[in-house]
């Protein structure tokens, strides 16, 4: 089934309107056990994801449903499909909105070889400098060239080539007594080797810290610095305030104009960014067709528009967002020797860190941090980190200078006083 | 009735078998799984409406995996036209000899492994089910999910909002070698109710799920867990954060599977033995928990949403002991990984979808029973929480940590619940130490299909777990 022949049935269908995401992925894939070739995989596929609308006769609802069509479909099955989908539209039905129409596309998007993608993370990787005590254990390198076309009923009709490339690392470090593991997934959107070299270096480094780390003091409340990735998933908390779809669903309280509240931190402001040096989420239209650009979302504590899906940005007002992909967080107001004064738990491997999207909790086990106290700096491990970002946020400190995680850019250091820290010298009964 | 198998895979069996003949003169195995997976989603709140036809695991499509010289290759593809094998055989040839061009520019070894034996086998399983999801009706799940999302919106004002959801997906597969000719049907299906509560700015979730080996009919099971669930919102609105310590825990069914599924579950995963990333391989024969734990996994030891007939490599479905009372006694294992530890496959080779690499994961992963009664273990605690509801865990098989994100803990004292609820619960600590620490096991158990399990942090496969009520010790905070 071709996505002409496509819009052919969907033009004789009894759908009102429609959406076309066509999406031919060229992938390849090589899998590591120390620097031996475990696997090599090519992945070459089409994904055409078909939505459909129906409008209700007296125009107070609006109905869709969604398939994917498979690129082996014949005419008859991929008839039979819309039928379904426009016949389901009519019970998947929400308040009418309107989708995007045709508009200037003004950027360009880089060329790049999947091939030279390929070889350079796979060269990257074979020269990161290891020792006999901290070396690669095993590792995946994932890269992509997805071709894509949007099409729908209102005339827009674009493509965009993009990359996406993911590498999985697990380092190692031992000493003479026992070895331990670091994990790291990181994503982007072309191969930065200083920055492949400099993460992985990086773990080598915290994996011989935690090899003489001492268990983590039952500390009660601390103030806790995030230094790495994992300071991402705090500011995903902010940016799913502003997401339309969860303001609608009275998943965020947050108003336009009314500033969350802050005491002593700094306040956040967050960009929607069209375009991040080697982001994997840079795109010339979102997925539902609107142009991407740079816009603010919250300016200095005080909530601007809300971005997300079509539907639920029109029922809100705000007509002007789009699907963000890529965001900044702007520096605040301290150098980050000023955020490291004082007693403060900096923690730089968590198992698993996670900020909940909608309660705003905190929670992540401790791999390795460095408790600073009293001048002295103490690896440590174990115990956990917990807390609320609902009201921690009008305390966080963040840095002025800033560091990016591929789609995010954020302030370098983020500090959150007050979290509740689980030693494992216990206090409890 | 039986779920009937697709007739699309049948059609392409024979070009299938072809194109295995063709590579067959160039590689030293060749083996193709290919995939026809039909479902649908539909999804009710207060605020939005929702049908899919794609759920996590429908899919349409074929991996073929090839092996010369040591080396094992694949190719996804599911644009091909399959009635020209020879141009599909030559388009493979091409790319992967492109990828080895590269690799031997920067100079890659190769992990060494022999090629697998390919015994004949056939298996031709269409399972049962009360249903399928292409001949449900998705009005009337609509206005089911609709229903109990409106009753539990109507019991308290401080509740804002329930989205009740169903995704049910007619999984076909067919695995084709030399001498192979395997083919399955089967059904699964979850159901899930996320109750969102606010009050004075704070915003809660408690959520209710069902899921099995069956058709969409398992939504009813939801209706009577409505009342429990608002309840347990309303209570965490106004619940406490627990004070950091060791406590005596009771572990309710939910929370024991994802111990289960965390502790011993990600730690005996043979394809991490072979990288020598888990601990575990070090313990067989030897003592990792109390005499009271028993531990099994299999897709054959449970009847749930990833109970298969064979899995992604072709091989049977398996019923594992992994710790009898206490001591470890073997892994799962997916093929490749067992040819290079001199083992035997356990049926637990999974792929996220035909695009993706198999690894061995995880299906059931389930703690027996033991003869204790709930309340018996209540009366026994001094001080210690009941913790219920999963919110997300995290795996450490190297160095056998653990940690469980819990939605609540109900505070006990002298052997009484007290009604003081703690929320949410991070349960951290040692492995052999919380197993160890288990002291008493109720007689009921259950099963969890519904989420997802990840491999570090990709790979998106189903799993279920669960087991009875287990009392121990573990550090919250």
């Amino acid at each position: 089934m071709t996505t002409d022949r496509l819009i052919d049935l969907l033009r004789a269908s009894r759908a009102d309107a429609w959406e076309i995401t066509d999406t031919q992925t060229e992938g390849w894939e090589f899998y590591f056990i120390r620097h031996r070739l475990d696997q090599n995989r090519a992945r070459n596929v089409q994904h055409i994801k078909l939505r459909v609308f129906r409008l209700l006769e007296d125009g107070a609802g609006m109905g869709s449903a969604t398939a994917q069509i498979e690129p082996t479909a014949g005419e008859e099955e991929t008839r039979e499909l819309i039928d379904k989908l426009t016949e389901d539209a009519r019970y998947a039905v929400n308040p009418p909105w309107k989708l995007n129409r045709p508009a200037e596309v003004t950027g360009t998007l880089p060329a790049f070889d999947l091939s030279a993608m390929a070889e350079a993370y796979l060269t990257a990787m074979r020269d990161v400098p290891e020792t006999d005590t901290e070396d690669l254990n095993s590792y995946e390198i994932f890269v992509n060239r997805h071709t894509e076309r949007f099409i729908n009923s209102e005339g827009i009709d674009i493509s965009q080539i993009y990359p996406e490339a993911t590498l999985e690392t697990v380092v190692n470090a031992r000493n003479s007594e026992r070895e331990i593991e670091l994990y790291d997934l990181h994503n982007a959107g072309d191969c930065d080797r200083e920055a492949v070299m400099r993460e992985v270096s990086e773990m080598m480094r915290y994996g011989r810290d935690r090899l003489c780390a001492v268990p983590t003091p039952p500390l009660g409340t601390a103030d806790v610095l995030f230094s790495t990735r994992d300071a991402v998933e705090l500011y995903k908390w902010f940016a799913a305030r502003m997401d339309a779809a969860y303001k609608y669903q009275q998943l965020s309280d947050w108003e336009i104009g009314s500033s969350y509240e802050i005491r002593e931190g700094d306040p956040v402001t967050l960009l929607a960014r069209a375009c991040l040096p080697g982001s994997s989420g840079n795109r010339l239209i979102d997925a539902e067709g609107a142009v991407v650009r740079d816009l603010v979302l919250i300016d200095a504590g005080v909530p601007v528009r809300f971005w997300g899906a079509g539907q639920f940005r029109s029922y809100l007002g705000g007509e002007d967002g789009y699907l963000v992909r890529n965001f900044e967080v702007k520096g605040g107001t301290a150098a980050e020797e000023e955020l490291r004064q004082g007693s403060y738990l900096e923690v730089v491997e968590f198992s698993d860190f996670s900020v909940d999207d909608v309660t705003g909790d905190i929670a992540g086990e401790i791999r390795l941090g460095y408790w600073h106290d009293k001048g002295r700096v103490t690896p440590v491990t174990g115990g956990s980190v917990s807390g609320s970002l609902r009201g921690s946020a009008a305390d966080m400190r963040l840095s002025s200078e800033q560091r990016q995680y591929d789609n995010w850019v954020i302030p370098h250091l983020t500090r959150i006083p007050g979290l509740h820290v689980t030693g494992i010298e216990t206090s409890g009964t | 009735m039986k779920a009937e198998f697709s007739p699309w895979l049948a059609s392409q069996a024979a070009a299938l078998k072809e194109l295995i003949a063709q590579l067959s003169s160039h590689y030293d195995h060749v083996s193709i799984l290919a995939t026809d997976s039909r479902g649908f989603l539909v999804l009710a709140s207060q605020h939005n409406r929702m049908i899919d036809r794609r759920t996590l695991t429908t899919e349409r499509g074929v991996v073929v995996r090839v092996h010369r010289d040591g080396l094992y290759s694949e190719y996804a593809f599911n644009a091909e036209d399959l009635a020209d094998p020879g141009a599909v055989a030559a388009r493979l040839r091409t790319t992967l000899d492109a990828q080895l061009s590269v690799l031997s520019r920067v100079g890659t070894g190769v992990y060494d492994t022999p090629a697998v034996q390919d015994p004949p086998l056939t298996i031709f399983a269409e399972m049962e089910t009360d249903g399928l999801p292409e001949e449900t009706d998705p009005a009337a799940v609509m206005e089911l999910l609709g229903s109990y999302s409106d009753r539990a919106v109507s019991m308290d004002e401080r509740i804002v909002e329930c989205q009740a959801r169903v995704s049910s997906t007619h999984v076909n597969k067919m695995f084709l070698t030399a001498h192979r000719d395997e083919r399955q049907s089967y059904v699964f299906t979850e159901a899930s109710l996320f109750v969102i509560g606010s009050q004075d700015g704070r915003t809660e979730m408690a959520y209710a799920d069902a899921s099995d080996r069956n058709g969409p009919g398992i939504i009813s099971r939801l209706e009577d867990q409505i009342g429990d669930t608002v309840k347990n919102v309303l209570e965490m609105l106004t619940a406490d954060r627990v004070e950091p310590g060791e406590y005596e825990i009771i572990t309710s069914p939910e929370v024991t599977g994802l111990i289960a599924h965390e502790a011993f579950g990600h730690g005996v995963e043979m394809d991490m033995f072979v990288k020598k990333r888990a601990l575990g391989a070090e313990y067989i024969g030897k003592r990792v928990g109390s005499d009271l734990v028993t531990m099994h996994e299999g897709a054959a030891c449970a009847v749930d949403v990833t109970s298969y007939a064979f899995d992604d490599e072709g091989v049977p479905a398996g019923d594992v002991t992994e710790i009898d009372r206490g001591i470890l006694k073997t892994g799962i294992c997916d093929t490749l990984s067992a040819l290079r530890l001199g083992c035997e496959p356990t049926g637990n080779g999974k792929r996220q979808n035909f695009e993706h690499k198999v690894y061995t994961r995880m299906t059931n992963t389930m703690f027996d029973s033991g003869s204790d009664t709930l309340e018996e273990m209540i009366a026994s605690v001094k001080k210690g929480y009941l913790l219920e509801g999963m919110h997300s865990g995290m795996e450490d098989p190297k160095h056998w940590g653990i940690q469980c994100i819990i939605a609540r803990g109900r505070e006990i004292v002298d052997g009484r619940l007290t009604g003081r609820v703690v929320a949410p619960v991070v349960m951290t600590g040692y492995v052999p130490d919380l197993l160890g620490s288990v002291s008493m096991v109720s007689g009921d158990r259950a099963s969890f299909g519904n989420g997802a399990c990840g491999k570090g942090h990709k790979e998106w496969v189903k799993v279920a777990d669960g087991g009875p009520y287990l009392k121990a010790r573990a550090r919250l905070g």
